[in-house]
């Protein structure tokens, strides 16, 4: 089939979503299909192939997405009950709509890459409720952990102030 | 106007700790947020207000249990039982937020006890962590009970609060996704701004209209 000409073409809206928690590898094909299943339970089939939604890539931690234009409002409403990929929690949070993909990225160019574990002094173990934690994320304040020592560990959503800090220099002789 | 999220559950309840729950929330609009069984403290920009939820008791223990929380700043909320408690309830001075109606049964929150929550200025919650979470009948029954909610709170003038319920930072929305989707259940913008300073509206302190002067 031949491409139409532009004024033929049916106008598209592109959304810019960051994609918590950070740090998570994510294949844009499950985030489509998980994207796919939060529009269809919630808005139904006829909704859903009206609104046209796909994802374009997936960098840095964002996704961009598309939709048919006047659906982005609902497009947005079903991406807030995406709450899982491959059985991992994660959330979309919407950051920009725009009208061509270009914007987007000169939008995600402002927002930069985020911090990442690398800038934690290596020599430092921290320590929450008690229970000794490995940082796997670290943004700003915002710090994500995982618990040390147990089969079924979980991510726990933490602050830099909650985390208490074990220096290897001041653990006393003898323990 | 403050924008409050009427219920949050930090750890250990959920993953993720008050201060974290603090600082998403402020990044997605709120002013304030209630956190259930953490102290309240103030954060540059964000309130959390300390909250307890009551379940499982009886109305003549709600009373009393009110009565330990009267004048501490807590935000007092139980959950949902049949149309005679919820009633009782709804009666009780001290009680603040009624929750659960999304999975109640549909003859619990009649137009009785839509009147003595509207007198009484006890809030009824809207849990979207059933819209967000739930799938197929519980998310269809959740969504019909609040439109039916909505129908008796524009004819009552009932507070209303809305609630992530959400044991994660993954499971806080923004305003605007929250306004967005409560859209779905028919309340407009006016509703939605009531709704997110409902816990103001239920914690202030009320002057009475009529006052007797000897």
């Amino acid at each position: 089939m031949s491409v139409r000409p532009p004024t033929l073409r049916e106008k598209k809206r592109y959304l810019l979503a960051r994609i918590d928690p950070s740090g998570i590898a994510v294949d844009p094909k499950d985030l489509y299909y998980a994207m796919y299943e939060a529009v269809v339970s919630l808005f139904g089939d006829m909704a859903a192939a009206s609104m046209q939604p796909s994802v374009l890539t997936v960098e840095d931690g964002y996704a961009i997405l598309r939709c048919r234009r006047g659906a982005e409002r609902e497009f947005a409403i079903a991406l807030s009950t995406l709450t899982s990929y491959r059985e991992t929690p994660l959330a979309l949070r919407i950051r920009a709509i725009s009208g061509t993909v270009e914007s987007l990225r000169e939008r995600l160019e402002q927002y930069g890459e985020p911090e990442t574990v690398s800038k934690v002094p290596d020599t430092t173990e921290f320590v929450f409720a008690s229970v000794p934690v490995e940082v796997v994320n670290w943004n700003g304040h915002k710090v994500d952990v995982i618990e040390k020592g147990f089969k079924n560990t979980r991510r726990l959503f933490l602050t830099e102030e909650d985390l208490e800090r074990n220096h290897a220099t001041t653990i006393p002789d003898g323990v | 106007m403050m924008i409050t999220d009427a219920c949050v559950r930090p750890y250990p309840a959920g993953d993720s700790s008050v201060r974290r729950f603090a600082l998403e929330a402020r990044s997605m609009g709120y002013d304030s947020i209630v956190a259930d069984g953490v102290p309240g403290v103030t954060l540059p920009g964000i309130t959390v207000i300390p909250g307890t939820f009551i379940s499982g008791k009886p109305a003549r223990d709600v009373q009393s249990i009110t009565k330990k929380y009267r004048g501490s700043g807590t935000v007092v909320s139980v959950l949902m039982g049949d149309n005679g408690f919820n009633r009782a309830v709804a009666g009780t001075s001290g009680v603040h937020i009624l929750r659960g109606i999304g999975a109640a049964d549909k003859r619990a929150f009649d137009h009785v006890a839509a009147k003595i929550a509207a007198d009484n200025l006890t809030a009824i919650d809207i849990d979207l962590s059933v819209v967000i979470f739930g799938r197929g009948r519980l998310r269809q029954k959740a969504i019909h009970r609040y439109q039916d909610l909505m129908v008796l709170q524009h004819r009552f003038e009932f507070p209303v609060t809305l609630s992530s319920n959400a044991r994660s930072v993954l499971g806080i929305r923004a305003v605007r996704e929250v306004a967005g989707l409560c859209s779905l259940f028919g309340m407009d913008e006016q509703d939605i701004k009531s709704a997110f300073a409902g816990i103001e509206t239920v914690t202030r302190k009320h002057e009475p209209d009529v006052r007797v002067i000897p």
